[in-house]
């Protein structure tokens, strides 16, 4: 019953009119950024981070923004998915493969009807699990201690190597750089300075904004160098605008299906989006048997992936929130934004400031709503702004990451630091090193040293602590599964791979 | 794959360059048992045991890239876009932020092939306009610069 009284003090907080307009400007801002061909989820929120800050938002609002942004990135990718074929990110790659069969074959409007109504189900079936489940993580989080912290970071990390597929070590090294980059700068505990090279500027650390911004502004501004284009043509959403429901009933029990599949993933640390959009479509094709048409033009090829994508992105609020965890890239840039506020993230927040935590919850809810209210008539406008070309929109992103790393420290110092960081990000991007993980890394990286060196304060220098809790014990059980995870699929592959040959 | 090689190799000689810069941290007094050396010393191993790996076996872990590789054009254009990301951060307070980002955005747009005139108006917009934005109305101060005569 408690919770639902929070909820009611949740709606409270995200239906008073400031934060209702933040979070209708924020789905808007979202959903443009989406679609914008090459940004995601996680430019558009880390270029609002500094917005934020400069518009003096009280933090749960600019929680609220954040959020909204979120989830506005995730239903604008699928415009440029469905309509050009061109998936925003990684996670909208699934969405291409029967969203724009069916665009070609006219049915465009169809497509995007479907596919927004299946993210409305998505993130309804996944913000209720937020709301029953993370209060009960929360609580059940209170009694973990420094040693059962360090453990469940060790545990986050390992899932996302594990679960990275193809490249588990370069995920590794990705995030071990990220943990690297948090140690740089004056040690709170022994006030030793640390890999500052004597420079004043980074005596203070690396400022999140400046990493951020430097990864995945500058980057990708020269990624986006290599696909310069001059606006594309979209396919012409024409035709009936809305599914009717036949086609609706067709796929809800795909969309609830999927829906909870995305769920379970989003909670899961590391797995994300992008692995909960490929196993649903994956085992969506499968249940459908001979009889499915996916590939060209399912509508359950289509309701799946975007069902799951967003239900993860609400799901990964859970670890964010309750354990002070990010699962994904874009978690962990809010997370950092939250600690610009000086709240950190975990099982206390619950008790200390409800208002920001079920404020965020309910406008998880009230997004969802204002998204599908919104896209379903207004898809021809965005449609058009597919158009912008990027020799006007790159200056513009590069001039506002500017100022916004400005803004941190009113320092040239760190501008120059985040060209540098940028060229870095550049070059792992270019050989295949994820940078989300980096990033996770470095959200991590003082959370776990100060856990880590907590915990062998207690048990005075002593390792067993880490082994001492059933928690631990089983998170040590927990991570050896993840690590031995690669191997056995490499193994699996390599056994398949000979049988076929002989 | 030499790309992937050499990249390994200089991951793993700075954290050869790191550890032993990292081994002289000492405090010089502790309340606790693990001094500031030890975390970084733990994570460098890692870091140099991923290298290791990565640049024994590369092939292991690059599957067909997504990524097209750099050509000579392309080259050019990314030390283009550095420099005159650069020129932006070294002419931030000096020059002041409306000429440079001016300046900034007309080269940008050039580069990503915009036309001369639309490439103009758009850095006027973006210079004027963001100073306007940011420093008026969202009160983050940004400098004049060669302008602070003419504030108002």
């Amino acid at each position: 019953m408690d919770t639902l009284s929070y909820l009611g003090q949740g709606f409270d907080v995200a239906l008073s009119p400031n934060n209702l307009v933040t979070a209708l400007a924020g789905t808007t801002i979202g959903t443009i950024v989406g679609l914008l061909p090459g940004l995601g989820p996680i430019n558009g929120v880390a270029l609002l981070i500094p917005v934020a800050f400069a518009l003096g938002l009280p933090p749960e609002t600019a929680l609220i923004l954040l959020a909204s942004v979120y989830l506005g990135c995730e239903y604008g990718g699928r415009i440029s998915s469905i309509l050009l074929n061109i998936p925003g990110e990684a996670s909208a790659v699934m969405t291409t493969l029967d969203g724009h069969p069916l665009a070609k074959q006219g049915k465009g409007g169809i497509a995007l009807s479907i596919s927004a109504w299946s993210s409305f189900i998505g993130g309804l079936i996944a913000t209720i699990g937020v709301t029953i489940f993370a209060p009960l993580l929360a609580k059940w989080a209170v009694s973990f201690g420094p040693a059962e912290y360090f453990m469940l970071m060790v545990f986050a990390i390992v899932c996302l190597a594990g679960m990275a597929g193809d490249k588990p070590i370069k995920t590794a090294v990705a995030v071990l750089i990220g943990l690297m980059l948090a140690c740089v700068g004056i040690d709170a505990n022994s006030g030793v300075y640390r890999f500052t090279f004597g420079s004043l500027g980074l005596a203070d650390g690396i400022q999140f904004v400046v990493l951020v911004l430097g990864l995945f502004s500058v980057s990708e501004i020269l990624m986006l160098l290599e696909r310069t284009h001059q606006g594309q043509v979209a396919v012409k959403a024409s035709g009936r605008m809305l599914f009717n429901l036949k086609e609706g009933a067709f796929v809800l029990a795909t969309n609830l299906r999927s829906g909870v599949l995305g769920f379970i993933f989003g909670v899961l640390p590391g797995a994300g989006a992008t692995l909960a959009s490929a196993v649903s479509y994956m085992s969506e094709k499968r249940l459908a048997g001979d009889k499915g048409r996916f590939g060209d033009g399912d509508l359950r090829g289509l309701a799946a992936p975007e069902t799951a994508n967003s239900a993860s992105a609400c799901g990964s609020m859970i670890p964010m929130l309750t354990l002070g965890i990010p699962g994904s890239g874009t978690t962990a840039v809010m997370l950092g934004a939250l600690t610009l506020y000086n709240i950190t993230p975990g099982p206390l927040l619950f008790q200390h400031q409800p208002d920001i935590v079920w404020g965020l919850i309910a406008s998880l809810f009230v997004a969802n709503i204002i998204l599908i209210v919104m896209n379903v008539p207004l898809i021809k406008v965005f449609t058009r702004i597919l158009a912008v070309p990027s020799w006007t929109l790159v200056p513009a992103i590069a001039i506002i990451t500017s100022i916004g790393v400005y803004a941190v420290h009113a320092t040239t110092f760190d501008l120059f630091l985040m060209i540098a960081i940028g060229l870095f990000g550049y070059l792992l991007r270019k050989l295949d090193f994820p940078l989300s993980a980096l990033l996770l890394g470095f959200i991590l990286g003082h959370m776990m040293e100060s856990n880590l060196r907590r915990a062998l304060s207690i048990s005075n220098g002593d390792l067993g602590i880490l082994f001492s809790s059933p928690i631990t014990i089983g998170l040590w059980v927990l991570v050896a599964a993840m690590v031995a995870l690669p191997f056995w699929r490499r193994y699996r592959s390599k056994r398949s791979a000979a049988l076929a040959s002989a | 794959m030499l790309y992937q090689r050499l990249f390994a190799a200089s991951l793993l000689l700075a954290c050869l360059c790191l550890g032993f810069i990292a081994w002289g941290y000492q405090a010089p007094f502790s309340y606790e048992p693990v001094g500031p050396r030890a975390y970084p010393l733990m994570l460098l191993i890692l870091l140099a045991l991923g290298a290791l790996v990565l640049l024994v076996k590369p092939a292991m872990e690059s599957s067909e890239s997504d990524e097209p590789a750099l050509t000579r054009p392309m080259l050019i254009k990314a030390a283009i876009c550095l420099g005159l990301l650069l020129a932006l951060a070294a002419l931030f307070e000096r020059l002041g932020f409306i000429p440079t980002s001016i300046l900034f955005a007309l080269g940008m747009a050039r580069l990503f092939g915009g036309r001369w005139l639309p490439s103009a108006v758009l850095a006027l917009v973006l210079g004027v306009g963001l100073y306007f934005l940011f420093d008026r109305v969202l009160e983050v101060p940004l400098p004049l610069g060669v302008l602070s005569a003419l504030e108002i």
